[in-house]
């Protein structure tokens, strides 16, 4: 008896499940499972049909070639998400405490306008950064450059200048999230701990460092967390602002993300771009495996 | 003394308010200056000094973009590929996450632990794979086929949040329900699913964002010009890059995002309860 409405209970479970199932498998599952496949072959442009299983080689070329642009692609990545994230948790920390100062009367209208970035289409906004501020012939940035008389500088064209610029918008889209979690982790908080943090200047800072950071830290961590992952999976600024197919700007920067679209779908070595999908996604499991034996640890500790 | 500390906290104030409106202006300028441009009559070149608010106004830039582009079939396309997806993502999600959520059984456990994993792959490194996978069926550069696409992907995203706050949803109305003898389907439908309503919207919330943002997927697969959506479009028309057709190209954009801008506002209240629930955000 007890066992047949179990068993009835586990079939209610699959049915209601299979149709979501059934998707994820379709686009996801299998997708994976099929590069994986590639990843083993010589696939690309030329042997579209004739490939052949050639092994671990693609793996070998990514990891260990040095010239093959990946370990340049990770190394770059790293630093990215780093700097992004560093920067990202000091400015929304102080933004955040800024809004909370007592008295300050229109702080929900400055919330409301510094959540435009994170309302509009990432990748609308993108492109009005590209074309409307970096553009060399007629971005705002190069006006104003004019208008100093200074000479105009192509910023897209050059590595450094390029990731420095990627970084700000970078910065730009990803900031209202992190403000609005520290917002309300700092309103969760008893309001004694950021009250007349202007005023109080160094006072604030000690008080910070001792008491509001390792308050707010295990509210803001699932949303620090998800960020970290968001960063290092970032592919719409870097692809958009430099590596648009057909009109990069000169910049060889990637991310592992860009990277492995841009050997499948401009060098077309669809092989080697699938193991370069399979370490990342490699890369990915074991990070949030380690991510979550950690947490698990520091809430037992 | 005490007048003193007042008064210093008066001009700390008055310079907080200063800092913050220069700020909220900084980080509007991209936004500002397509404005701007969109409606500026000289262009905005090079050399000709520009203001934020234009000395001749035109409505030419859009004019262009809503007569001489296809705009209204991006628009068109768009609404029933972000509609049906959200459809279609809801209705198999809502009794899959209901399982999840309620029902104990062997392998409940595997497939949460599967769907956290999953959502960690983002779509793009599979990207070839499916193109190759779905090329012989017919559904490149079809409807149908992104469909699918955007659904698979959306549908992780949906059981989690669904799950997560289905969890929060005590037990207890159910079975009370249960034993005044409603069905399952009946008891989903007239007692959780008006209690998870905020949990609803948001999930179709964010599908409607993901397929209205999506668009390295749409410009690889939608290749014929009918089947643009609005993202396939707006890239055709940047990827031009003339001088010519940057305000035109900067009406679009304030076209595209005015609906997202409205629906992110507007639903905005739901966010925090809505997602905060399984700790994922899409």
């Amino acid at each position: 008896m007890h066992r047949s409405k179990n068993l009835k209970n586990a079939l209610m479970a699959w049915t209601s499940l299979s149709p979501a199932l059934i998707f994820i498998g379709l686009i996801i599952l299998f997708p994976i499972g099929y590069t994986f496949y590639i990843s083993l072959t010589n696939m690309n442009i030329f042997n579209w049909f004739d490939f052949r299983v050639v092994g671990l080689g693609n793996y070998r070329r990514a990891l260990f070639v040095f010239d093959s642009g990946f370990l340049r692609a990770l190394w770059i990545t790293v630093i990215w998400t780093i700097l992004n994230m560093v920067l990202q948790l000091v400015i929304a920390f102080v933004m955040a405490s800024l809004l909370n100062v007592q008295k300050l009367k229109y702080a929900r209208v400055y919330k409301t306008i510094l959540m435009f970035p994170w309302a509009m289409p990432g990748y609308v906004s993108i492109l009005l950064w590209r074309h409307g501020i970096f553009n060399a012939q007629f971005g705002l940035l190069n006006q104003w450059l004019y208008q100093l008389g200074m000479e105009p500088r192509r910023w897209l064209a050059d590595d450094l200048t390029a990731f420095v610029v990627c970084m700000i918008v970078n910065l730009w889209l990803a900031l209202p999230f992190m403000m609005m979690i520290m917002d309300g982790a700092l309103k969760s908080l008893d309001k004694s701990y950021y009250e007349s943090a202007l005023i109080d200047g160094a006072g604030w800072f000690t008080r910070s460092v001792r008491l509001t950071i390792p308050a707010i830290r295990p509210i803001i961590a699932p949303a620090v967390i998800i960020t970290l992952f968001t960063t290092f999976k970032q592919f719409d600024v870097i692809y958009l602002m430099t590596q648009q197919v057909g009109a990069q700007t000169g910049a060889n920067i990637h991310t592992v993300l860009t990277y492995a679209y841009e050997s499948a779908f401009v060098t077309r070595n669809y092989g080697y771009s699938s193991a370069v999908s399979i370490i990342i996604f490699a890369m990915l499991i074991a990070f949030s495996l380690l991510v979550t034996v950690l947490r698990k640890r520091g809430q037992s500790a | 003394m005490k007048l003193n500390h007042k008064f210093a906290q008066k001009i700390g104030l008055l310079l907080l308010n200063v800092f913050f409106i220069a700020l909220c202006f900084i980080v509007l300028i991209p936004i500002l200056y397509a404005l701007s441009i969109s409606f500026n009559a000289q262009g905005g070149l090079l050399g000709s000094d520009f203001r934020f608010i234009p000395r001749a106004f035109t409505l030419d830039h859009y004019r262009a973009v809503l007569v001489d582009q296809p705009l209204f079939l991006w628009f068109g396309n768009t609404l029933v590929l972000a509609f049906s997806a959200v459809g279609v993502a809801l209705s198999v999600s809502v009794p899959g996450a209901y399982a999840l959520s309620r029902f104990r059984f062997g392998g409940r456990q595997k497939v949460f632990s599967g769907l956290l994993l999953l959502h960690a792959f983002p779509a793009i490194l599979s990207m070839f794979a499916i193109f190759r996978l779905l090329s012989p069926l017919g559904l490149i550069n079809s409807r149908m086929g992104i469909l699918i696409i955007y659904v698979g992907t959306m549908t992780v995203f949906g059981l989690l949040n669904l799950k997560g706050y289905f969890d929060s949803i005590p037990i207890e109305i159910e079975e009370s329900a249960a034993m005044d003898g409603a069905g399952m389907w009946h008891t989903i439908k007239s007692i959780l699913l008006p209690l998870a309503r905020p949990a609803l919207i948001v999930t179709g919330v964010m599908v409607m964002i993901f397929v209205w943002n999506e668009y390295i997927y749409a410009i690889t697969f939608m290749t014929g010009a009918s089947n643009y959506t609005l993202a396939v479009g707006l890239y055709t028309l940047q990827a031009t890059e003339m001088t010519g057709s940057w305000p035109v190209f900067a009406a679009a954009s304030i076209l595209v995002s005015l609906p997202i801008l409205f629906i992110f506002f507007a639903t905005q209240k739901y966010m925090t309860t809505g997602l905060t629930a399984g700790g994922v955000k899409g």
